[in-house]
């Protein structure tokens, strides 16, 4: 009887949300911690927001999330080579928007997270997107950034995030990292590393045997199935292009991403040949990291689409010959995904 | 953007004096493997040639599995002969245009870290002297891939950065580039800091300009705040002679790249610029305006970017920041280092 009255135990670091932690699954039946939000994912990928302060309810087979808003704040290094200058950032998990389907953010966790979501699990990822823009020109930020290079990096940033992770850029500025990342000892470390080289050679090994393809084939799969057909609407609804030329290179695109997003949705299991065949390690190992590497043209879609939402009519025919790399790449890698042997190496 | 070649030569020379010549073209890939090499008389040299470009490919941020890349080589290096592996290297990079072509390149070198991007030496030994200024050279003249384009090694103990300037004063200029090393110096408890200038080093240069390089980089570091006593310094020019200061910024920008304190360009940087003070991080005005854009527009590569002094802004020529745009570079008129 007095099992009626009885609060459901707050789960155990719930009150780490908002401050270490972003997001955690919550047993059935407790309440959302304070100032927290409760998404529900399905094991389809499926999510659904609950009412705040609620019981979470889920049916059999769901995880409820509960996440906390924000906002938190994170210093990024934009470029490896430059570790004493940094971004400090603070972003928030963005307001529901009414008009989405789908919430950005609600995607993200139901694609990519699974159990909790540490802060700086969630920086590390916004850093390596980051990164890896930079790298490829997405987004520019130079040597002695005028203010305008800067307000343009901003808003392309803004656009990033919010596209890739569901986040909301409250503010971001560079900052002097010097107290906390010292260059010139890192170099020195280095150097007593590499005098200790020749006894450094078993962790490589040990390295090469850490990439579970199981794992990461399950993981870089489930976010294909989940992101693309996402992806595909956002592209629909993103431009309708004005000149003839580049609304048939739209469409052309779109029609290959419907193809590579039915052969995801029937890729053959990564460790059988045929059925009741099984596929030798190696081959296991390059399915892998075929689907691996399709994530990452999955990741550069996201920043395209985030450039095409400000892109103007001038930068659409370069974005569309980004498109047809990236989709290029989507085919290439599911392709390679579904054979059981490399291709030839000759032809 | 330039429209990128279909057809790219690099030639490698090897030891005891005959060049071989390395071809790359690049065609649509129809479902093919993304690089085919051959080698007459040797498949197996044809392996490893791919062997070799698929692990330098990895240190590229970007793939594109649309083009295939075929490289083959005129004829079958000598046994044991590996410093064809640096000319297939460059080769796969400027057909894909990711680096600049460059007409009648010569290039030497073999590594067995590819994937990192490490060029461990060339094959050419005491030949390596007779080789002319602008051929690329594994080794001491190129440690890492990322080199080429002024980036230091992101796993080597000694930051290594580049920057270029436009040459102008050897009548046909070109570009000329100043090299900065840095190594942590080791300083045991309660030491006093080296006086800083005493700490950099511009070996093979006349004592003039060694003068200048310190007081140079003394007063940038000392604008910079963080910079003293932190670091032992070693400058070289790629340029065998010029005169003038116009240098100085891009020295100064290399220093600032190698120890990790600015934003890192996705190509070259190229400066110039000189100053009076640098202590306060000013940028003064160079002479040849004219010459030295006419230079930069045809030398700018895609990511390349180009900081000019801020007394350039109305004198450079029309058309200049849009022509450099198209072909993927950017520029700006700095009055001060530092972000804006």
């Amino acid at each position: 009887m007095l099992g009626f009255f009885k609060r459901a135990a707050a789960p155990e670091h719930a009150c780490e949300l908002g401050r270490t932690l972003v997001a955690l699954a919550l047993p059935a039946g407790a309440a959302p911690p304070a100032g927290c939000q409760a998404v529900v994912v399905g094991t389809d990928g499926r999510t659904r927001r609950l009412q705040a302060a609620r019981r979470i309810e889920a049916r059999p087979g769901e995880t409820a999330y509960a996440f906390h808003p924000g906002p938190y704040t994170a210093d990024l290094l934009p470029f490896a080579a430059a570790p004493e200058i940094g971004l400090r950032t603070s972003f928030a998990v963005d307001a529901p928007d009414p008009q989405a389907s789908q919430q950005r953010f609600d995607l993200y966790l139901a694609a990519e997270v699974t159990g909790r979501l540490e802060l700086a699990a969630l920086a590390a990822a916004i850093e390596s997107t980051l990164r890896h823009e930079l790298a490829t020109g997405g987004l520019e930020l130079p040597p002695c950034t005028t203010l305008d290079e800067w307000n343009a990096f901003r808003q392309g940033l803004n656009q990033l995030l919010y596209m890739r992770f569901g986040v909301t850029v409250d503010d971001c500025v560079p900052v002097d990292l010097g107290d906390t990342h010292d260059y010139a000892r890192a170099l020195a470390e280095r150097a007593e590393g590499q005098a200790e080289a020749p006894a450094a050679q078993p962790p490589e090994a040990a390295a090469v045997e850490r990439f579970d393809p199981a794992l990461e084939d399950a993981r870089a799969l489930r976010r294909l199935f989940l992101e693309l057909p996402c992806l595909m609407c956002g592209t629909r609804l993103a431009a309708m292009p004005a000149a003839q030329e580049q609304f048939h290179r739209q469409q052309a695109l779109l029609q290959r991403l419907d193809l590579v997003s039915v052969a995801v949705n029937a890729m053959p299991a990564l460790d059988l040949a045929a059925p009741g065949q099984p596929l030798p390690a190696e081959e296991q190992l390059r399915r892998a990291r075929h689907s691996r590497r399709a994530c990452v043209s999955l990741d550069e879609a996201w920043a395209l689409l985030a450039r095409l939402r400000q892109a103007g009519e001038a930068a659409l025919p370069q974005l569309y010959d980004e498109a047809e790399r990236i989709v290029a790449n989507l085919e290439a890698d599911c392709a390679g995904r579904r054979s059981i042997t490399a291709e030839g190496d000759a032809s | 953007m330039s429209p990128m070649p279909d057809t790219v030569l690099v030639r490698c020379p090897l030891a005891d004096g005959p060049v071989l010549t390395l071809t790359a073209t690049r065609r649509p890939r129809a479902g093919r493997a993304e690089v085919k090499c051959a080698v007459p008389d040797d498949a197996h040299l044809a392996g490893r040639m791919q062997q070799v470009v698929r692990l330098a490919r990895l240190t590229e941020p970007r793939f594109d599995t649309r083009d295939q890349v075929v490289l083959s080589l005129d004829r079958r290096p000598p046994p044991g002969e590996r410093g064809w592996e640096l000319a297939a290297v460059l080769a796969d990079r400027m057909v894909r245009g990711l680096l600049r072509p460059q007409a009648g390149l010569l290039a030497n070198g073999w590594s067995d870290e590819w994937e990192r991007g490490r060029v461990a030496g060339n094959t050419l030994g005491a030949a390596s002297a007779a080789q002319p200024g602008d051929a690329v050279l594994g080794g001491a003249g190129l440690r890492h891939l990322g080199l080429l384009s002024g980036h230091a090694d992101p796993a080597a103990a000694v930051s290594t950065a580049r920057a270029w300037f436009p040459l102008h004063s050897g009548g046909d200029g070109g570009m000329g580039w100043v090299e900065v090393s840095l190594h942590p110096l080791a300083r045991q408890a309660g030491q006093e800091a080296p006086d800083e200038e005493q700490t950099i080093a511009a070996p093979d240069q006349d004592a003039a300009r060694q003068l200048a390089v310190r007081q140079v980089l003394g007063g940038a570091r000392h604008f910079d705040g963080r910079a003293l006593g932190r670091w032992r310094t070693v400058v070289r020019f790629g340029a065998e002679a010029f005169t003038g200061n116009s240098w100085e910024l891009a020295l100064v920008m290399a220093d600032r790249l190698a120890r990790g304190r600015e934003f890192v360009p996705r190509g070259r940087l190229i400066a110039s610029g000189c100053s009076g003070a640098w202590h306060a991080g000013r940028v003064d005005a160079v002479d040849g305006v004219a010459p030295k854009c006419a230079l930069l527009l045809r030398e700018a590569g895609p990511g390349d970017r180009i900081l000019l002094p801020r007394a350039w802004q109305e004198q450079l020529p029309e058309g200049f920041a849009e022509g450099l745009r198209a072909q993927g570079a950017s520029v700006v008129c700095v009055e001060r280092i530092g972000i804006i």
